[in-house]
């Protein structure tokens, strides 16, 4: 396949598959190297970067989706109501932000930092496909271990986790780690 | 009115508190407890007039005030100033503010995000469905009835033959039974284990019936359930 004919597919599986679809998936389809789809990515992202196209490449962690541009968005909302937008309320907000900067972390860490029980909100935001499961703590109980998912950067428009800004007070952050390690232990038995 | 929308808002505990430490323009660092304690109970108190829901969380952090305060309270014979009662609570509260105030950004984040609309996958869905209706148009309600047939022939199963019969057996060990059988035990033998009893007959109806019974006779308060450590041997007393 050349570089053009590469391009080409690549730019009907993304519009037919909406999703953020990976990089992987399309390499074993296509069966081309690395390389030569990075390539047709980004001269389709130039395309679409051009002042008369109205179609956006984002790229979210290893993944790629084609969405309308934002500047549209007020021509498209009066063609139809995009209902599978609902904005998430302060304390799914909450949650997901304590996750996002601090997975893999288990339920009763997010408790802790909230001050509040969490499991409801965990398991909505679960169902929304914005965190998962990533594994179990090796701790009494076994506890299960949260993280963000590709749909949560596709969500917050972020490229990777290594987007999110560093936390104002990191160091006093650090440091109120360590003083309370010992505490978690307790309540997890 | 707008108070009470401002007090629906708070995410827990920690929230409510940040909103007292913010109106009263405190430094967290230095937080007057009694005040902060008083107002605390007094939004409490509002908040069930109103009939909010006010989860345990709420009231523990209530009865945590009211702890420090009373550690302040008593004389400090230390100057370690790491010793302050109030540093494990200004630590939540600060870690805590961290990640409200990172979610505000997240919002801000998905506003944005928002605006860019991504085609819904759904079509895909909907065209393989496209295809199954495509198959099932060669097909004709004979073809069915030649493959339920077939299924059933493989299965050994006729039309019209009785249904297959089961039998339903009484339980062996009613609870009553078993009663009988502890309160027999325990006239010669001051305590017996679980296990020894178990011993008796060791099957899944017996265990059960023996398990129910324990409970029941311990609810008339008829036997004692011991154990001495974790995972040991579990007696039982008559009383």
């Amino acid at each position: 396949m050349n570089i053009t004919e590469v391009k080409s597919a690549v730019e009907s599986m993304l519009f037919i598959w909406g999703d953020p679809l990976d990089l992987k998936d399309i390499e074993d389809i296509l069966q081309v190297e690395r390389v030569k789809i990075d390539e047709a990515i980004n001269s389709l992202i130039l395309d679409y970067e051009s002042e008369d196209r109205g179609i956006i490449l984002k790229k979210f962690g290893d993944s790629y989706q084609l969405k309308t541009k934002d500047k549209n968005y007020q021509y498209i909302s009066s063609l139809y109501k995009p209902n599978t937008h609902r904005s998430l309320s302060d304390a799914a907000m909450e949650t997901l932000s304590i996750i996002a900067y601090k997975q893999p972390i288990t339920k009763i860490e997010i408790e802790h930092i909230r001050g509040i029980k969490s499991s409801y909100i965990i398991n909505a935001l679960k169902d929304r496909g914005l965190i998962e499961v990533t594994g179990k703590m090796d701790k009494p109980g076994n506890p299960l271990l949260y993280g963000t998912t590709k749909d949560f950067l596709s969500y917050f428009g972020l490229k990777s986790l290594d987007e999110l800004p560093k936390l104002p007070y990191d160091e006093d952050l650090r440091s109120l780690e360590k003083d309370h390690e010992g505490e978690d232990e307790d309540e997890i038995e | 009115m707008e108070y009470i929308v401002n007090l629906n808002k708070f995410q827990g505990p920690f929230d409510l508190l940040f909103h007292l430490i913010e109106e009263n323009e405190i430094e967290i660092y230095d937080i007057p407890i009694s005040e902060i304690t008083e107002q605390y109970i007094i939004h409490l108190d509002r908040m069930s007039e109103y009939r909010l829901d006010i989860t345990s969380e709420f009231i523990l952090m209530a009865s945590t005030l009211i702890e420090i305060k009373s550690k302040m309270l008593l004389p400090s014979f230390s100057d370690n100033e790491e010793d302050d009662p109030r540093q494990d609570l200004v630590n939540r509260l600060i870690e805590y503010k961290l990640f409200k105030d990172v979610s505000e950004e997240f919002k801000d984040w998905e506003e944005e995000e928002l605006k860019f609309l991504p085609k819904p996958k759904e079509e895909v869905e909907y065209d393989f469905k496209f295809n199954e209706q495509i198959l099932f148009e060669e097909i004709n309600v004979y073809d069915l009835l030649n493959s339920i047939n077939s299924l059933l022939k493989r299965r050994k199963i006729e039309i019209g033959r009785e249904p297959p019969k089961f039998n339903i057996r009484y339980d062996e060990y009613s609870v009553t039974k078993c009663i009988k059988i502890i309160k027999n035990i325990l006239k010669d033998k001051s305590k017996v284990s679980l296990m020894d009893i178990f011993k008796i007959d060791f099957n899944k109806g017996f265990i059960i019936a023996i398990f129910l019974s324990i409970l029941e006779m311990t609810r008339d308060n008829t036997i004692k359930i011991i154990q001495d450590n974790l995972f040991e041997e579990i007696y039982l007393i008559s009383k």
